[in-house]
């Protein structure tokens, strides 16, 4: 009797088993540091030891991206932190991507439209973060690694 | 000169003058002045009372090499002397009063009604007397009763509403006085239209000595001073011109003194032994427009609430050729200060959004606040604490006297500060509403000036009973400590980086800033090397000294380059100061003459301030010549006396700043004093400043603006005494 049940469960276990599906990726709170580069008249303008923080909504529907002291041109006197807002996130079982059609910027204390972003598209694979956009006229990318804490 | 001086003598005849044994017991020496190896000059009632030396200032040019400018408020007290002094922080001069050491600089500078005694000895006199004595000791002794029971009291009126007044009384065993002081003012303060340097002040004073037997003194000294004045009359200086006194801020200063010593002393049979404590309690307020225009631009309050503690034991042996001296000092400090800075619109405006908006492009916005005023709140806890061991053995070989000393002395401090700045700003066109943003700003530093060793050797040699020849080789030091004052720079600058962070931007030039690690300096020190002659005979004293000294660290105030609010104490390499000293005092009958005469060349050996250097340029306010010179005449036809006496006090030329093209010439002072005295009773006019020229005192720099203070003018004062 004791042996029937041992069976059984061994039975189920195994069962169990070999119906588990991979699971979806939960977007979560990450930081990364890689080089972003904006295309100036025409030539690539690279800022390097770029930080960039990435954070989820609650529901994981949706996320904004800063990106620490930014140089969109190398004439600019001063570096800015730059904060993109409603970014639509799809997660799979091994990646998310990120899409952002439009939005305005956030940017010393509040909105800034000088800087629209438009055509966002990106993704998050294996701990690395790889996105483009448009700031306004500048074509800008980043391609970065998750920082260990 | 001392071919001169010998000559003299031959036609003098007169009674010996010794210095009374009541004066010479506020000395640390175990022997006489006239036999101490380093140039001394004293005043006796009756020389502060002719020369009108009524407070440390009137002082300068009469003692050679010496210089007090009065100007600011009475907590500025800035000494030079033998090309040594500062502004601030710690004074290069040491003071003792009734044989307490006055500890903060900010009580150095008070009435002396009471004050009987004054000498002053120059050169290090670390050995014995400690700590910032470095280029001197001025030792002040007030009235000690004498067991009778007498009064004597004074006042006196002068010019701009000047009124002194002052009474002692001595009854017993104790000595009481009260002094009162008042003045309208002497500068008028164009925007306010009123004057902007009233003073009132009372000093009190009881002092209390006990002799139980012919072993044992016990004595208490406690003085206390109350005072409230105006200060700072600061003009601007533009262009080669001296604009009158005019600003908007307070300018004030509040002080309250309160100074108790007691003092032991046991004669045994074969040493003596010498104890003093003092309790010290400051507190005091100060108010300053610091922009000192009309315009609303920043001001400073800076309260102070400080407490200290010394103790001092000396234990002295009396043998033929030998006479030791072994003592131990220790103290302790402890001072609560809060200096809030306030920034005007006008100072927001300049000070704080100029300086950002010039470093953001117009295209990406500008930053503005809309406050009123900023407070930018700084506390501070200063404990400092040293102790020192030390000893000077005297050794009498024949003609010769061979002194030897040496002295350990540690000093340390701590500084906790506790900064806040608090404000509103918005960034257009980004933000929408104004945002609050505090920035503190808190900490501790500390300071050590190690382990200070402080020799001394000297030789004294007397030739005849008249001429003695000496020389000494000593080194002194003035403490170290924290720049309190570099606060409302660093301040600024935290705010600003905390506002730029807050808003996310970043400079690439941030603006130079030091922060609190830099706000400790280090102490100075200076080796000197003198030779002197003096000569004593009757009535008839004169004194000739050479002398070099080399500073190391030398301690300078300095402004921040740019327009920067603070000011800061630094360590400025290296300088020496090379010099000569005379004096001469001769009482003839009824004629007194006295003069004195100082050259003083101090230069920077090293000083590169990291966009200049200024190597072989003047110390700035350091005057090369000091010199002084008064005749008196005291005729007497039955119980009254005729007394006249005139003067002159001379000082000059200096340099204002390290560059040395910003120079003064020699300021030139006449004085005269004309007095009638009865058996109880004397009326004196005394003129001081009869030119009535008012050469300038004080240069500074505020905020990249220069400004300038004025001596006081032509004062005539007319004053009564009587002794009961």
């Amino acid at each position: 009797m004791k042996a029937n049940k041992l069976f059984v469960a061994l039975t189920a276990l195994v069962l169990m088993a070999c119906n588990k599906q991979p699971e979806v990726i939960v977007p979560q709170k990450a930081d990364f540091k890689g080089t972003v580069t904006v295309e100036y008249k025409g030539e690539p303008y690279d800022n390097e030891n770029i930080e960039v923080k990435f954070t989820p909504s609650e529901d994981g529907k949706t996320a904004s991206l800063t990106i620490y002291k930014i140089r969109f041109v190398p004439q600019m006197p001063v570096t800015i932190d730059v904060t993109i807002p409603n970014i639509e996130l799809t997660a799979t079982t091994t990646e998310i991507t990120l899409k952002c059609d439009e939005v305005i910027p956030l940017a010393m204390g509040g909105e800034y439209p000088r800087y629209k972003v438009t055509n966002l598209k990106g993704v998050i694979d294996h701990g690395t973060l790889d996105f483009s956009l448009n700031f306004g006229d500048f074509p800008t990318s980043f391609t970065g690694r998750q920082l260990l804490k | 000169m001392l071919t001169v001086l010998l000559s003299i003598f031959v036609a003098l005849t007169p009674p010996i003058d010794t210095l009374p044994p009541a004066y010479a017991k506020a000395f640390k020496e175990t022997l006489p002045l006239e036999k101490v190896a380093s140039p001394v000059s004293y005043l006796l009632p009756a020389e502060l009372k002719t020369e009108g030396v009524v407070g440390q200032g009137r002082l300068s040019a009469l003692v050679p090499s010496l210089l007090i400018p009065e100007y600011g408020a009475s907590l500025t007290s800035t000494i030079y002397l033998r090309g040594i002094g500062s502004r601030m922080e710690n004074p290069s001069m040491g003071l003792y009063v009734d044989g307490i050491p006055i500890m903060d600089k900010n009580a150095y500078d008070f009435d002396w009604t009471g004050i009987r005694f004054a000498a002053l000895m120059r050169g290090p006199q670390a050995t014995l007397y400690g700590r910032n004595s470095m280029s001197g000791t001025l030792v002040l002794q007030s009235a000690s009763p004498d067991g009778t029971t007498h009064v004597n009291a004074y006042a006196e009126a002068g010019l701009a509403k000047t009124v002194r007044t002052g009474a002692t009384v001595s009854f017993g065993q104790h000595v009481l006085t009260a002094g009162f002081k008042y003045n309208a003012g002497w500068n008028r303060n164009e925007y306010k239209g009123t004057l902007c340097d009233p003073y009132q002040g009372l000093s009190l004073r009881w002092k209390w000595e006990q002799v139980p037997s012919g072993k044992i003194r016990w004595s208490n000294s406690l003085f206390a001073t109350l005072s409230k004045e105006g200060g700072f009359a600061y003009g601007l200086y533009e262009n080669g011109t001296l604009h009158p006194v005019s600003y908007n801020g307070e300018g004030s200063y509040r002080r309250i003194s309160v100074i108790d010593g007691v003092g032991f002393h046991y004669t045994g049979d074969s040493f003596t032994l010498d104890g003093t404590g003092s309790l010290q309690l400051l507190s005091d307020d100060m108010r300053m427009d610091q922009d000192y225009t009309p315009e609303n631009i920043f001001t400073l309050r800076q309260a102070q609430n400080s407490a200290t503690g010394t103790a001092e034991v000396i234990l002295r042996s009396q043998k033929e050729h030998w006479q030791p001296s072994t003592g131990v000092f220790t103290f302790y400090r402890f001072n609560r200060m809060d200096a809030p800075v306030t920034f005007g619109r006008t100072g927001i405006e300049n000070l704080i959004l100029d300086n950002a908006n010039r470093n953001i492009p117009e295209d990406i916005g500008y930053l503005s606040i809309p406050d009123d005023e900023i407070l930018i709140d700084s506390d501070f806890g200063i404990h400092t604490f040293g102790a020192a061991l030390f000893h000077e053995s005297v050794f009498t070989l024949g003609r010769w006297r061979l002194t030897a000393g040496l002295r350990l002395d540690y000093e340390g401090g701590v500084m906790a500060y506790d900064c806040l700045a608090n404000l509103h700003y918005r960034f257009f066109p980004t933000m929408k509403a104004d945002k609050p943003l505090a920035v503190p700003y808190r900490g501790t530093v500390t300071h050590s000036s190690g382990l200070q060793v402080l020799p001394k050797l000297s030789a004294l040699f007397e030739a005849s009973k008249v001429v003695s020849f000496y020389g000494n080789v000593s080194k002194g030091y003035r403490a170290g400590g924290f720049n309190t004052q570099i606060f409302s720079d660093i301040l600024q600058s935290q705010t600003m980086m905390a506002l730029m962070s807050d808003l996310g931007v970043y400079l690439d030039n941030l603006p130079a800033s030091v922060g609190a690690g830099h706000t400790r300096y280090k102490p100075e020190s200076a080796w000197n090397f003198e030779a002197g002659v003096r000569l004593v005979k009757d009535h008839f004293r004169a004194e000739a000294t050479f002398y070099y000294m080399d500073v190391r660290n030398q301690q300078l105030t300095v402004f921040p380059p740019g327009k920067s609010t603070g000011r800061m104490m630094t360590n400025a390499g290296a300088s020496r100061s090379l010099g000569a000293e005379a004096e001469l005092d001769w009482r003839p009958g009824e004629f007194h003459f006295h003069a004195s005469y100082a050259w003083c060349d101090a230069r920077f050996v090293a000083y590169n301030d990291g966009n200049h250097d200024y190597s072989g340029n003047r110390i700035p306010y350091v005057p090369a010549h000091t010199a002084f010179a008064s005749a008196a005449w005291r005729h007497s036809f039955n119980a009254i006396s005729l007394n006249l006496s005139a003067s002159v006090r001379a000082y000059g030329p200096l340099s204002w700043d390290e560059t040395g093209l910003l120079q003064e010439p020699v300021h030139i002072r006449p004085e005269a004093r004309i007095a009638l005295s009865f058996k109880k009773w004397e009326i004196w006019l005394r003129g001081e400043n009869l030119t009535g020229r008012t050469g300038r005192n004080f240069y500074f720099k505020s905020v990249g603006r220069e400004f300038f203070s004025l001596e006081r003018p032509r004062n005539i004062i007319l004053g009564i005494s009587i002794n009961i």
